[in-house]
Order: C-alpha cells, then structure tokens, then sequence
C-alpha cells in the first residue's frame, strides 16, 4: 500500500527520531511512504490565530500535492499537523467566505485543490489500513514484561467531529497497538490531557506543569514508558523532559517514546539504531531490551 | 412507518455526594429505548427507584444548560445524550454518571456554578451600546457579515462543561476559561459594542494562557469553538499597548513563526525558538537537549521549500 508522507517541520528536525522509526516501521509493514513534494510547514497550530484564511491556504497547499502525486491519503506522525491541516478542509469546505478567498489565494499560485485528500495520521493507516494482526506477525521481540502508558494528548483526538477516527472519550488505538507488541497497555488518568506544549509558546511555566501532571499521573499508574503518537509531544516530554523534571525537582524521569518507536523495537530494532533518547534507552536497558 | 422501540435494560451507576455521608455510589437498573435521553434516565430513576438523587435539569431541549454532568467519563448535557447512543459508542450497558469536574459538588450530581459565573461576569457579558442609541436618536445597526462573525460565538448557554474539562483552568488562575473568552470575544468584535479597550485589557492576557488542547471544542454542546475566540482573540493584541509578559512572549513566537514560513516555507525551530525566549533561554534548553542524547537532531539543517514564491503568494502578499 502506498499513502503520501507528511513528516512536517519536527519530524524533520529535533523530533528527527519519530521519522527514523516510522519509515523503518512502515518499510517492514510494506507501507510505502511517499514523501509529500516539496511540503510547506502547517503553521504549527499556531499561524490560524495569525491568519486564518493563510493557514488554510498553506495546509491545502500540501493536499494539493498529493492529489497531485495520485495518491487519496497522507499520512502524517504529528498530531498538531494532522489537526491543522484537518481543520483546514473543514473551514475550506463550510466556510463560503475563507473558500473564496482561499480559491483565489491558491490559483495565484497556480494550485488547484479538489477536495479529494485528507490527512490521516500514521496510528490510523497502521491500525486500520495495516491491520493489528499484521504487526503481531512482525513481531520478532515480544515486550512481555514492559508495562507501557497510552498517552494520546488531544490534537489526534479532539474535537472529534473533525478527527473523527475513534471516540474522544474512549480512544484505544494506541493500546491495540501496544497489545500488538505484547507489552500490557497502561490507561492513566491523564491519558487524553494535554502535554502542555502549545502553552510554551506563550506561558512556558504553564506548559510545563501540563506536562508535568501527564508523566507523573503515568508513573503513579505504574506505567514503566509512556508512548504518544505527536511529533510535539515529543519534543515536550522526550527531547527536552529533563527541563520539565527541573522545574519541579521530581528526582525521577518517565520514558516518553513514539507510539513506531515502540513497535520498531518489538520488530527486533535496536534502541540505539532508533537514536532514542537517553532516557529510554537507560530505561529500556534495565530491563534487557538493548 | 415501522418504528423500533425495542427496550434494553441498562446499569446506571451514579457518583454521589452529600454533606453527611460524602462520597458513595448508587447502582440502579431500567429499560431504556432508542428515545430515551439520560435526563429521562435519571427522572425515572428519582420517580420510581430513588427520591434522595439529585440532579438538576429544566428544559430538556439543550437550551437551559442545566443537565451538565460526566457520562462515562464524557462531559455532556444529559438531555443531548440518549442511553443507547452511550451503550453503543462505548460499548457496554453500564453507563456511569458523574459531576462535572472542577467545580464544588453541592449535592450528586448538582454542583456549584459560583465560580463559572464569576468568570462570565468578568468579561462584562452584555453589548455596551453608544450613548445616542441608548437615548434613542441613533439605530443600533449590525452588518449581515459581522453578525455571521459573531452568530456562532454567542450561542453559549452557560452550561460550564467546556470550563469543567479545561486544563489550563485547572492550573492557572489568571485564566478566564473557555467560555467567557467566547461570550468575551463575541462582544470585543461586535462593532456596535463601545467597551473595545477595556475589553482588551480584559481577555488579551488570559487568551496567551489557553493551552489549544480543543476539549472546549469537542464538548460544547453548542458548537461554540471557544479556542477559536481565543486565538482571534489572540489576533487584537497588536493593539494594545500595555503587554504583559505572556502577551509579549506568544506575540514573539507567532511573528516569529509566521516569519519563518514567509522566508523559508518551515518552521526553522532554532530561529523560532531563540526569537522567542532569547538566547539565554536557548542555552539552558540546549544543555537539557543534550544530557538527552538528543542534540544531534538539533544540527540538522531543514530543507526549505523550494517554491518559495507560492508560499509567498499564499500568505496574501
């Protein structure tokens, strides 16, 4: 199966591991991911309260690519991308107004958009599309005695008239995929709350307590790692978690790696080889997983 | 028409609360149908089963906003819920009920709306209108675009679950929650309204402190999109010309961003990141990423987007 790739700015850049083990995951899958031509940056989640209407325009840029390249999906591991660019076709498609000019904005850049891609985010091409008793079969290293926190934050879920693949209030794509590698998935309290990483923006000390409450609510679960399926999530809870324990002198850290970082590891990957953190790989060592 | 009133008997479980006896749970069983909303639920429960619960509802329609509650752990109207929608998203029998959070539970699964009021009322919640309309010698006239702007935005029915779920309620005080930044904004954009400054230095600070996670969205029963208030809200600080320090910081960040795009078609997160928080900041987080094993993701150098002009012409230039 072949579906375009949106990795988005992150993904590219400090989160540069979650497309490490996306692309390893999806080549043994036979997934083929085809990178989107030549994609623009989304806008982060933020450029809407700048300009709305050049946000949409930005986000169908890349959609229009894709019709492009003959492909019906694309497939992205960020949630803030996947959001935004979701939200994008809706106000395309409902508002008239942000339509029009939209329309307008597009054909001076000689693009067209037919309305015939969306994004997806990569845990539902792989849930739905690849099936969980697919990746069971590629499972070479069953994590049996790893309990793991499903954290699925909110821009994958909510608002889920937009998202629309599982129930904002009662997810489970992430633990399917967590079973699928025989490790015990764990829910948490916070489990759809939220990282805190769009508050770093404005109110950092704000964003860190968010972040905070999710790790440490996985802990008192008895969670052993955290997986989560964004590339900014990412960047709050892994790249930069040593700030978070910091700030609020915890004296502990909690593993947060990404949902195919977790099944890449289960596919017999080293953890090295997937350029995982610190962190993780302290934590995955302990328990003989190198 | 054949009409499929098959009843499905269901357990409710509900969270309770009193003065005396605190928390507990009580269980009952009844049949439900397709038709069945949880406030009628809950009225056969109090009228056959159980006349010491409490609960509060009015209107049953979704207009009073009074059935607020936690439904499966889902904040929701009762009387917008039906029985069997709930067995069948979540799929068991056993729907749970519980108030909402955040706020004081008085009785069950009544609670105390003091402080969603209070909010509400900071953000002085009625249109200001100009003297001469007051006094009769002027029409109070509002353009078919600006009400379209607004329509939306003032369908809220003071109803707290989007202020219940909120997190950044939750930890920040200076934040004015979801729905008062709807009923906020709906009157700062509201041209016949003559407030526009003092309303600024209402809501500008308090919007920098919204942390975007879209459950206001998701739950608002009335498709309200507080978030969306927020961030055009958000879009009004230019001109104000006090700016406290989370004003300042989100206003650096998005420029910063928005120009990043412009020059290069990506966010480039360095130069997003050092524009944002200076380079002290930086350094600090720079070492963190470090210690992580992770500064060799930092080096890479991003590939911009090569037609670069489109982007441009996206952006409206």
């Amino acid at each position: 199966m072949k579906v375009a790739y949106y990795p988005g700015c992150a993904t590219h850049g400090l989160s540069k591991d979650v497309d490490i083990a996306t692309k390893k995951v999806a080549e043994l899958l036979g997934l083929e991911l085809v990178e989107v031509e030549d994609w623009n940056c989304c806008g982060g989640g933020f450029l809407d309260e700048y300009d709305e209407r050049a946000h949409v325009a930005l986000n169908l840029r890349n959609l229009s690519k894709v019709e492009k390249m003959g492909l019906k999906k694309m497939a992205t591991p960020c949630s803030v991308c996947l959001n935004s660019h979701r939200l994008a076709t809706a106000k395309f498609s409902e508002d008239k107004e942000i339509r029009k000019e939209v329309t307008q904005r597009l054909q001076s850049a000689s693009l067209q958009y037919n309305g015939t891609v969306d994004a997806e985010h990569i845990v539902w091409v792989l849930v739905r599309d690849v099936g969980v008793e697919r990746i069971k079969s590629m499972v070479k290293r069953p994590l049996t005695n790893l309990k793991v926190g499903a954290y699925y934050g909110c821009q994958m879920l909510r608002p889920e008239q937009i998202m629309g693949f599982e129930p904002a209030y009662n997810p489970h794509s992430l633990e399917d995929l967590i079973s699928a590698t025989g490790a015990t998935p764990v829910r948490f309290p916070m489990s759809t709350s939220c990282c805190g990483f769009p508050l770093m923006g404005s109110n950092p000390k704000g964003g860190l307590k968010l972040a905070y409450n999710v790790l440490s609510s996985a802990r008192s679960a008895g969670a052993d790692l955290v997986v989560h399926p964004c590339s900014l999530c990412h960047l709050q809870m892994d790249v930069t978690q040593f700030k978070v324990m910091e700030e609020f002198k915890t004296g502990w850290t909690m593993p947060t790696i990404y949902v195919t970082q977790l099944l890449a590891i289960a596919f017999g990957i080293s953890p090295k080889e997937l350029g995982l953190s610190r962190i993780a790989l302290k934590a995955l060592e302990e328990r003989g997983i190198t | 028409m054949a009409t499929n009133l098959e009843q499905r008997e269901i357990t409710v479980r509900v969270k309770r609360f009193n003065e005396d006896k605190g928390e507990f749970w009580s269980e009952y069983k009844l049949s439900v149908d397709r038709f069945t909303q949880i406030t009628e639920v809950l009225r056969r429960i109090k009228t056959e089963q159980d006349p010491t619960l409490a609960y509060r509802a009015s209107c049953h329609m979704a207009v009073c906003g009074s059935c607020s509650m936690k439904i499966n752990g889902e904040p929701r109207l009762a009387c917008k819920t039906l029985a069997l929608d709930v067995v069948k998203k979540f799929n068991t029998d056993v729907i749970t009920l519980e108030p909402m959070d955040y706020f004081k539970p008085l009785k069950d699964l009544i609670v105390d709306m003091g402080d969603f009021y209070t909010r509400m009322f900071k953000v002085k919640p009625r249109l200001y209108p100009a003297e001469e309309v007051v006094k009769g010698v002027a029409e109070q006239r509002l353009k078919p675009e600006d009400q379209r702007e607004l329509w939306k935005f003032a369908q809220c029915i003071w109803c707290g679950l989007c202020v219940s779920a909120c997190p950044a309620v939750k930890e920040d005080e200076r934040f004015l929650g979801p729905a008062a930044h709807a009923k906020g904004y709906r009157f700062l954009a509201d041209p016949r309204d003559t407030l526009y400054e003092e309303r600024l230095k209402i809501l500008l600070d308090s919007s920098w402190r919204c942390t975007y996670c879209y459950q206001c969205f998701h739950v608002c029963p009335r498709d309200v999109e507080p978030v969306t208030t927020i961030k055009k809200t958000r879009a009004h600080t230019k001109f104000s010309k006090e700016k406290t320090d989370v004003m300042s910081t989100g206003e650096r960040h998005v420029k910063a961003i928005y120009e990043s795009i412009k020059e290069t078609g990506i966010l480039q997160e360095a130069k997003v990141y050092i524009s944002t928080y200076g380079l002290a900041t930086a350094i600090t987080d720079m070492l963190h990423t470090m210690r992580n094993g992770k500064m060799k993701y930092a080096l890479i150098r991003e590939k911009k987007v090569n037609e670069i002009e489109q982007i441009r012409k996206l952006l409206g230039d």
